[in-house]
C-alpha cells in the first residue's frame, strides 16, 4: 500500500497525468491528434517589460519548466514596446527566477536551459506589421511542426482589443491552437464588459479566450469542489436547512501606497468583489455538475449567478481608509496617496449581502467583505450553521445560542487550511461545554511548497483546462449583479464611510450584518 | 392542564409546610414515590467552579422566589390540606436536602481491604474530597471481615492516595484531613451484626442532623445479595437518602440477573441502586451525547441514510491486561454492560431532557430494539498462555479473552446498519475507539481520482479515548500541487493539545455522579434485563456446546476469524 502511495506522489510531481488529461480533454478536434513529439508551444508574454510579467509570469513559466510540465519543444517570447535584446530580457527575468525549496537540485542548469529558450521582440501593441514580424520569429522556432500558441496579455485593458486584433490576424497558429489569456478587470460594468467581449469575439472564439483571476488559482478554491463533492459528511449539510449564512472575506493590511492610479478608476468592488469573491460564491453554491469537465462546471456556476438578485444599494456598505497615528507611526489615508485624486470617493472597503433565489439557498444571506488597509491580511470562507433544534445543552451555554453553533472555515490565506468548529465536553467532572476546532492545517500535513497561482493557471491554459477561467456568460451574469449598484453609487456620489488605517473597517459593515442577524466570524477571534 | 398544575402547586405548598413541621420528628423508611417536577429541577445542580457557583446560587435564589409567593398566597389552603397529604417519600427528602446542601454524608466502602477499594475507590474519594466535591464533614467507612483498627485502615489506603499534578497545594494537609475522617468497621461473618455496628457508628458521627448515606459494595457476586439486604434492613439513612453502588457484572445470565434485581428491589427502590461500570466514566462516553445533541453538523448524518457501519473497539495490550471476573469471561464482563451501553448512547433518540431517567428511557428503547445476537455473528478468542507470560493469569478452560460480534438495531433509524464490536485483551495495541464510517458519495465526481478501492475515500468520524484522546473527521481533500489528486486527511481535535489538565479517573467521575444523584450512566433494571436478552442466545450456545474459543498469540492481533466476520458484513477493518 505504501509503495502504491509513493508511486502516486511521484506521478503528481512529474505531472504526467496532466498530459494524459490533455489528450482526453477533446476540447478541440486538433488536440486529439497532438502528440508530444510533433507539436511545439510558443508562449508570448505581451507587456513583457512590465512588473507583473517580471515578478509573476516568467517565474511561473520557469516553475512549470522545472516541474517538467512544459512540452519538449517550447519557446517563450517577450513582446513590448521597449527595445531590448534577447540577452537583456534574459538578464531582466533571471533575477526573479527561483527554485522551490523542496527541489533545489540542478537549479542553475535548469535556469540556464530555460533562459536560452527566452526571446524578445519589440513592437507596438497596435501594429499589425510588428506582429507579422513576431510571427516570422515564431515560425523559425516552430520549424514546421504543429504549432500551438499562447498569448498572455499583461497590459492595460484599454489596449486588449488592439493586441488581440493584431495577434489574431497576423500571428495565429495555422495548424494548431491559438489561445489568449487576459487579466481582470474585464470592463467596468455590464456595458463596457459586453463591449469588450464583442470586440474580442470579432477575432477570437470563446474557446480561445481565457479570462484570468489569479486568486481563483489558489489551491483551496479547487479544493472547495473536492470538499463538497467527494465527502458524504458535507453533502446533507449543504443547504438552507442547515446553513444559516455564508461569509466570504478578503482582507489586506496595506493600502495602495503609490499604485492608486489604476485602483482609483475601479474601486474595491470591481477589483475584488465582483470577480474573485463572486466566483468563489458560485463554486461554493453550485449544484453538482454532470462531470468535472470545465464546461459542465462553468454551466453550474452560471446557473447560480443567474439565480441571484442584483445587488441593491441598501445592501452595500462602502468605506475608505483615512490616516491614522498609532504607536508612534503614521499611516497615510487613501487620498494622501499622490497617485489618487484629492477628493476621490472610490471605496477601499465594501461589504455586501447577496441572495441566491433557488430552492437550495433561498433566504440564506451570502455576505461578502473586502477591504484594504485593515487590521489583518487573509482570505476565507465561513459557513455558519443553524442552531440545534431543541438543543438539550442550552443550559450549558451562555445566553447567546449563536455562540454555540457549528462553523466550517475554509482559510485561503495565510496558512491555508480547513477547520470545523464543534461543541465538546470539557474533560473533567461536571458538564461544561467548550467550542473546539477539528482542523487540517495544510502547512503541517503538506510541508511541500504550494505552487504559485499563476503557475497553476498557465498550466491549465496550456492544457486547455478551463475550469478556473471565466466564460463570457459568467462574466455577463456577474456584471448584471453589480452594475446597478455601482452606477447608483457613482451617480449619487455616495460618500464612503471613513475608517482608520489598520482598523477592522467601517462600523457600517456590522449594521449590514446585523440586518440579517449575522455576526462577522473573522472579527470575533482577532 | 392548568387545573392540574394548580392542584400540583397547592399540594406542593402544603407538602412543604408538612415537611417543615415534621423536621423534628423521626420517620421510618417510606418507599412511596411522589414525583414533583420542581424538586427534580432543583436537584439537578452540578458542582460548579468558584466563579460559576455564585451565579448558580443567584439563579437558585430567583427560582425560590415564586415558591415563596405561592406559599404566601395559598397559606390557608395549605393548612387546610396538610392533613390530607400522604407522608413524604424518601425521594422528596432526598431532593430537598440537596437543595439546602446542609446534610452530611457518610460513605461506606464494603470490601474495603480488596484491591479495587484500595487501588481505585479510596483514591477516587480522596480526589473528590481534595477538589471540594465532598462536604467537609464527610465520614468515610471501610468495612471488611478482617480485624483492623481505624489506624490500620488509614495505613492501608495511605499508600495509594495521590494529588493530581495540577493541584499540588496543601496536599499533605488534605491527606491528613481525609484520613482522619476515615474509619474502620469489622463486618464479621454475620452481616447483620456487622451492618448494625456500621449503622451505629454512622449515627454517632451524624448526630441528630440530617445525613445521606452511600454504600459502595465492592464484594464478590455471591456475597452481594446478603450484604445488600442486610444494609437495606439495618443501615439505611433515618433522615436522608440512601444509595448503593454495585459493580458489574450484574448477574451471570438473564435468570440470575433477574433474581439479583428482585432481591435488591425488595429492600431498595430503583432510584437508590447505582449499577456501576467504571468504563462508562470515561470522558469519551460523556462526549457522545454532547457531540450528538449539541452539534448541528452531526444531526442530519446520524442515521442509516449516511452511516454505513459503526465499530466499537476496546483493545487492551499486554501492558494493560485487566483481570476479568473469575468464570464470567469477556462477554458477561464487558459486552453486557460497557459495550451495550456505549451503543445505546450512540444510537438513542434525543431524550426529552438531560435528566437521568429521560436518558435511561431512551437507552432502554435502543436496547429493546437490538436484535438477539446470532451465535454465528460472534467470534470468541482466548490468548495462549506461555511460560513467558508475566501476568501469571490462569484462565478457566473456555473463558474468552476476546469477543467480536455484529449487532443490529431493528428500528427506523438504524435498520441494516451493522454495529461491530471488538473487545479483547492481551493484544498488540492499546486502543479505545469508536469509528463511524459513512457511506459512499452517490455519483461521486471524483471516483476516478479516488482510485480502485473506493472505501478509502469514504468519510469517517473517530472518537478516540486511548491512546491520546481525540476527535477526528476523515475527509477528502486535494493534495496541493499542480495535478488533481485526492488525499484522505483528518480534521482533528487532539485533547492533549487543547486541554492541559489531568483528566479525573473514571471512578472519581462516577462516584461524583452518585453523590450528585445523576444516574444516566448507571444501568436501570430494565436496561440490565434488555441487555441480557440480547446476549442470551450466544451465552446459551456457549454453555450448551462448551464452545471453544479460538486461540491467539498473547500480544498478537486477536483471532483471525474476526476478519471474516467483518468481511461477512461488508465492513472494512478499522485499523491504522
Amino acid at each position: 500500500f505504501f509503495a502504491e502511495k509513493h508511486s502516486q506522489l511521484d506521478t503528481s510531481n512529474g505531472c504526467a497525468t496532466n498530459f494524459a488529461s490533455l489528450q482526453d480533454s477533446g476540447d478541440q478536434l486538433t488536440e486529439e491528434h497532438v502528440t508530444k513529439g510533433e507539436s511545439t508551444l510558443s508562449i508570448t508574454v505581451v507587456g513583457a517589460s512590465g512588473d507583473l510579467a517580471k515578478k509573476k509570469i516568467f517565474p511561473a513559466l520557469f516553475a512549470l519548466f522545472y516541474e517538467g510540465c512544459l512540452p519538449q519543444d517550447f519557446s517563450v517570447f517577450g513582446y513590448a514596446r521597449t527595445k531590448l535584446t534577447h540577452e537583456e530580457l534574459r538578464d531582466m527575468i533571471s533575477s526573479t527566477l527561483t527554485c522551490r525549496i523542496d527541489q533545489r537540485e540542478k537549479c542553475g542548469d535548469k535556469m540556464e536551459q530555460f533562459l536560452k529558450r527566452c526571446f524578445y521582440h519589440s513592437g507596438q501593441y497596435n501594429s499589425e506589421e510588428d506582429f507579422a514580424e513576431l510571427n516570422k520569429k515564431l515560425k523559425e522556432k516552430e520549424a514546421g511542426k504543429i504549432s500551438n500558441r499562447l498569448y498572455y496579455l499583461s497590459i492595460p485593458p484599454n489596449i486588449f482589443v488592439d493586441v488581440v486584433r493584431c495577434a489574431s490576424l497576423r500571428a495565429s497558429s495555422e495548424n494548431g491552437w491559438t489561445r489568449v489569456i487576459v487579466e481582470k478587470p474585464f470592463g467596468r460594468d455590464s456595458e463596457s464588459s459586453g463591449e469588450l467581449t464583442r470586440c474580442l469575439k470579432q477575432y477570437l472564439t470563446e474557446e480561445q479566450i481565457f479570462r484570468i483571476d489569479h486568486y481563483l488559482g489558489k489551491e483551496l478554491v479547487e479544493n472547495l469542489s473536492v470538499l463538497r463533492f467527494s465527502n458524504l459528511v458535507f453533502e446533507p449539510l449543504w443547504s438552507r436547512n442547515y446553513i444559516r449564512n455564508v461569509q466570504l472575506i478578503f482582507s489586506e493590511d496595506f493600502g495602495t501606497e503609490g499604485r492608486g492610479g489604476y485602483f482609483d478608476q475601479y474601486g474595491i468592488i470591481r477589483d475584488i468583489m465582483q470577480n474573485h469573491l463572486l466566483q468563489i460564491l458560485a463554486l461554493f453554491a453550485m449544484e453538482t455538475p454532470v462531470s468535472l469537465d470545465a464546461e459542465d462546471i462553468r454551466s453550474e456556476k452560471v446557473k447560480v449567478l443567474r439565480s441571484m438578485k442584483p445587488l441593491r444599494l441598501e445592501d452595500v456598505v462602502v468605506g475608505q481608509y483615512k490616516g491614522h497615528n498609532k504607536g508612534g507611526k503614521t499611516y497615510p489615508g487613501y487620498t494622501d496617496d499622490p497617485t489618487v485624486p484629492n477628493h476621490s470617493l472610490t471605496p477601499t472597503f465594501a461589504a455586501a449581502a447577496m441572495f441566491i433565489n433557488n430552492a437550495r439557498w433561498d433566504g440564506v444571506p451570502f455576505l461578502m467583505k473586502a477591504g484594504k488597509a485593515l487590521h489583518t491580511r487573509g482570505a476565507e470562507i465561513r459557513v455558519q450553521f443553524r442552531h440545534v433544534p431543541g438543543n438539550l445543552y442550552k443550559k450549558s451555554f451562555a445566553t447567546n445560542l449563536d455562540n454555540a453553533t457549528n462553523e466550517l472555515v475554509i482559510r485561503v490565506q495565510p496558512d491555508e487550511g480547513i477547520y470545523l468548529r464543534i461543541n465538546n465536553k470539557v474533560p473533567g467532572l461536571g458538564m461544561r461545554l467548550d467550542r473546539s476546532d477539528l482542523n487540517l492545517l495544510y502547512r503541517s500535513r503538506y510541508p511541500r511548497e504550494i505552487p504559485d497561482a499563476y503557475e497553476r493557471l498557465l498550466l491549465d491554459a496550456i492544457e486547455g483546462e478551463r475550469r478556473l477561467f471565466i466564460r463570457s456568460d459568467e462574466l455577463d451574469a456577474a456584471w448584471d449583479l453589480f452594475t446597478p449598484a455601482l452606477k447608483e453609487l457613482e451617480e449619487k456620489k455616495i460618500i464612503p464611510e471613513l475608517y482608520p488605517y489598520g482598523s477592522r473597517g467601517p462600523v457600517g459593515a456590522h449594521y449590514l450584518a446585523s440586518k440579517y442577524n449575522v455576526r462577522w466570524g473573522d472579527l470575533g477571534e482577532a | 392542564l392548568n387545573g392540574g398544575g394548580s392542584n400540583l402547586c397547592r399540594r406542593f405548598c402544603g407538602l412543604k409546610l408538612w415537611i417543615l413541621k415534621s423536621l423534628n420528628r423521626r420517620q421510618g423508611n417510606n418507599r412511596k414515590h411522589q414525583p414533583v417536577n420542581e424538586l427534580t429541577t432543583h436537584s439537578k445542580h452540578t458542582f460548579l467552579s468558584d466563579d460559576e457557583r455564585g451565579f448558580a446560587e443567584e439563579t437558585r435564589a430567583e427560582d425560590l422566589r415564586p415558591e415563596e409567593n405561592i406559599l404566601g398566597t395559598d397559606l390557608n389552603d395549605g393548612f387546610h390540606n396538610v392533613g390530607d397529604l400522604p407522608p413524604v417519600s424518601k425521594q422528596l427528602s432526598d431532593d430537598l436536602s440537596d437543595v439546602r446542601r446542609r446534610a452530611s454524608l457518610c460513605i461506606a466502602v464494603v470490601g474495603a481491604t480488596g484491591e479495587l477499594a484500595r487501588g481505585k475507590i479510596f483514591p477516587a474519594l480522596f480526589a473528590l474530597y481534595y477538589s471540594g466535591y465532598l462536604p467537609e464533614d464527610v465520614a468515610i467507612f471501610g468495612v471488611s471481615r478482617k480485624n483492623l483498627t481505624d489506624e490500620d485502615l488509614r495505613s492501608i489506603i495511605a499508600s495509594t492516595l495521590t494529588c493530581r499534578v495540577d493541584h499540588q497545594e496543601n496536599c499533605g494537609g488534605k491527606m491528613d484531613a481525609f484520613q482522619s475522617r476515615t474509619y474502620y468497621i469489622n463486618g464479621g461473618y454475620n452481616n447483620r451484626d456487622g451492618m448494625s455496628r456500621l449503622a451505629e457508628r454512622m449515627k454517632q458521627i451524624e448526630g441528630e442532623s440530617e445525613a445521606n448515606r452511600i454504600f459502595y459494595l465492592s464484594v464478590p457476586q455471591e456475597a452481594l445479595v446478603d450484604v445488600a439486604c442486610t444494609i437495606g434492613d439495618n443501615a439505611q439513612a433515618p433522615r436522608g437518602w440512601t444509595r448503593i453502588i454495585v459493580e458489574k457484572p450484574f448477574g451471570f445470565n438473564s435468570h440470575s440477573s433477574h433474581q439479583l434485581t428482585k432481591s435488591l428491589l425488595s429492600k431498595f427502590e430503583e432510584k437508590q441502586i447505582y449499577r456501576i461500570d467504571h468504563m462508562l466514566g470515561r470522558n469519551l462516553i460523556e462526549n457522545l451525547t454532547v457531540l450528538r445533541f449539541s452539534n448541528l453538523v452531526f444531526e442530519p448524518l446520524w442515521n442509516r441514510t449516511y452511516i454505513r457501519n459503526i465499530q466499537v473497539i476496546i483493545s487492551e495490550s499486554i501492558a494493560q491486561t485487566e483481570k476479568f471476573s473469575d468464570g464470567y469471561g469477556i462477554i458477561r464482563d464487558i459486552v453486557h454492560s460497557h459495550i451495550l451501553q456505549t451503543i445505546a448512547l450512540l444510537a438513542m433518540e434525543p431524550p426529552i431532557s438531560l435528566d437521568g431517567e429521560d436518558i435511561r428511557n431512551e437507552k432502554v428503547k435502543v436496547l429493546r430494539s437490538i436484535r438477539k445476537i446470532d451465535p454465528r455473528d460472534v467470534i470468541l478468542g482466548q490468548y495462549k498462555s506461555s511460560s513467558r507470560d508475566k501476568n501469571g493469569v490462569i484462565l478457566n478452560g473456555v473463558d474468552p479473552t476476546y469477543c467480536a460480534a455484529a449487532l443490529y438495531i431493528d428500528n427506523a433509524r438504524w435498520d441494516g446498519v451493522p454495529f461491530l464490536v471488538r473487545v479483547g485483551t492481551g493484544l498488540i495495541k492499546h486502543r479505545v475507539e469508536i469509528h463511524v464510517q459513512f457511506r459512499h458519495v452517490p455519483g461521486n465526481l471524483y471516483r476516478e481520482n479516488i482510485g480502485i478501492n473506493i472505501d478509502l475515500g469514504t468519510n469517517e468520524l473517530i472518537l478516540r479515548d486511548e491512546p491520546d484522546e481525540a476527535i477526528l473527521v476523515k475527509i477528502n481533500n486535494k493534495v496541493p500541487g499542480l495535478g488533481l489528486q485526492l488525499d484522505a486527511s483528518e480534521l482533528n481535535l487532539l485533547y492533549k493539545d487543547r486541554y492541559k489538565t489531568e483528566v479525573p479517573d473514571s471512578y472519581e467521575h462516577l462516584i461524583h455522579d452518585v453523590i450528585d444523584g445523576d444516574n444516566h450512566l448507571f444501568m436501570r433494571s430494565d436496561e440490565v434485563a434488555a441487555a441480557w436478552n440480547i446476549l442470551s442466545p450466544v451465552l446459551e450456545e456457549i454453555d450448551k456446546h462448551h464452545t471453544a474459543p479460538e486461540l491467539y498469540e498473547f500480544g498478537g492481533r486477536g483471532p483471525v476469524a474476526a476478519y471474516y466476520l467483518w468481511a461477512k458484513h461488508g465492513v472494512p477493518w478499522a485499523d491504522d
